[in-house]
């Protein structure tokens, strides 16, 4: 595993997406409010190209104290991002599947030294 | 046809150390001194030279290669666990696309008293208060929104009729889209007929 250069921190807006390739590894550098998230770019459904999709705030039930639904809402704090083959969604924080945790995309650290940012690949 | 380098350094594996007899000498020159040089100035090697038998080892051993389950298999093998990277080509880094953020939203002030007004709409919805806003109000605000958004899409300023953040469900865009058709005498056959004809 070596630490391999992706970019310049400053050149990195909040919300933007890289794509790139390590050698045969397709990985998806994502920049969300303020931290770094990579993940492997193959879904895990069917191959697709996971982290090209939309990205979406997580739907949650609202619940009253009585635990009957306020109806559905977007998370004002949780974001994920769904393969634009079939609808695949992941959390952007882990790369877990949102719906079944257990499966999960291949995460790759990602270090930012100074204004540098690496992903250890 | 050998070069004068290999023919020295023919010698140097026969046993005849090249002598020295200048700190400066072109690889000829070198070859000419060892052939004059006495025999008896040639003294045999002091280091440990291998036995004919371990050369011809050594050559059988090199022409085989490594064979499996030997103490080079296995150090070949720890190389490669310790630094699975540096056997094959150095991987390089390829930017395949780069994908903007989304636009940043931008504020207004009667975009902001837009969003307080929507925004005290759902929190009495979620309380269960249906009277947050009399229905003169809501025909004002659907009748305006209702304009602002045709006039919007006519200009070529098309975007999402609501946002990803809304909690609407289908079963409300068809109560209103319903109400809609209704208020203005038409039927969902003619609703249909005007896309088809205008490519809406």
């Amino acid at each position: 595993m070596a630490e391999q250069f992706v970019g310049k921190s400053s050149e990195f807006k909040d919300g933007e997406r890289q794509i790139i390739q390590i050698g045969k590894r397709e990985i998806g550098v994502f920049r969300h409010e303020g931290e770094f998230y990579a993940y492997s770019n193959i879904c895990l459904h069917q191959g697709g190209p996971a982290c090209e999709g939309l990205t979406i705030a997580n739907v949650e039930e609202r619940l009253r104290p009585d635990k009957t639904s306020m109806g559905l809402f977007f998370s004002d704090k949780d974001m994920n991002f769904v393969c634009p083959w079939h609808g695949y969604e992941y959390d952007m924080k882990t790369g877990e599947h949102i719906s079944d945790r257990s499966q999960k995309l291949r995460k790759y650290q990602v270090l930012t030294k100074g204004d540098d940012v690496y992903v250890v690949a | 046809m050998s070069s004068p380098d290999r023919s020295s350094a023919k010698r140097t594996a026969a046993g005849a150390k090249p002598v020295k007899t200048a700190s400066v000498q072109t690889a000829s020159v070198k070859a000419t001194s060892i052939k004059a040089a006495p025999k008896a100035s040639r003294k045999p090697s002091m280091t440990n030279e291998p036995s004919p038998q371990e050369k011809a080892d050594f050559v059988k051993a090199m022409s085989k290669g490594i064979q499996p389950n030997t103490e080079a298999a296995r150090k070949v093998d720890a190389k490669k666990r310790a630094a699975p990277e540096k056997s094959g080509e150095a991987e390089t880094v390829k930017i395949l696309r780069k994908i903007p953020a989304p636009q940043a939203v931008v504020s207004t002030a009667e975009s902001d008293e837009a969003l307080r007004v929507a925004a005290m709409i759902e929190s009495a919805l979620a309380a269960g208060d249906l009277n947050c806003l009399q229905p003169h109000a809501q025909q004002a605000l659907i009748g305006a929104l209702c304009r602002l958004y045709a006039a919007n899409a006519e200009a070529g300023n098309r975007f999402p009729v609501v946002s990803g953040r809304t909690a609407v469900t289908a079963t409300d865009v068809m109560v209103m889209c319903g109400a809609l058709l209704k208020a203005v005498d038409l039927q969902v056959f003619e609703l249909g007929m005007w896309q088809s004809w205008s490519n809406n």
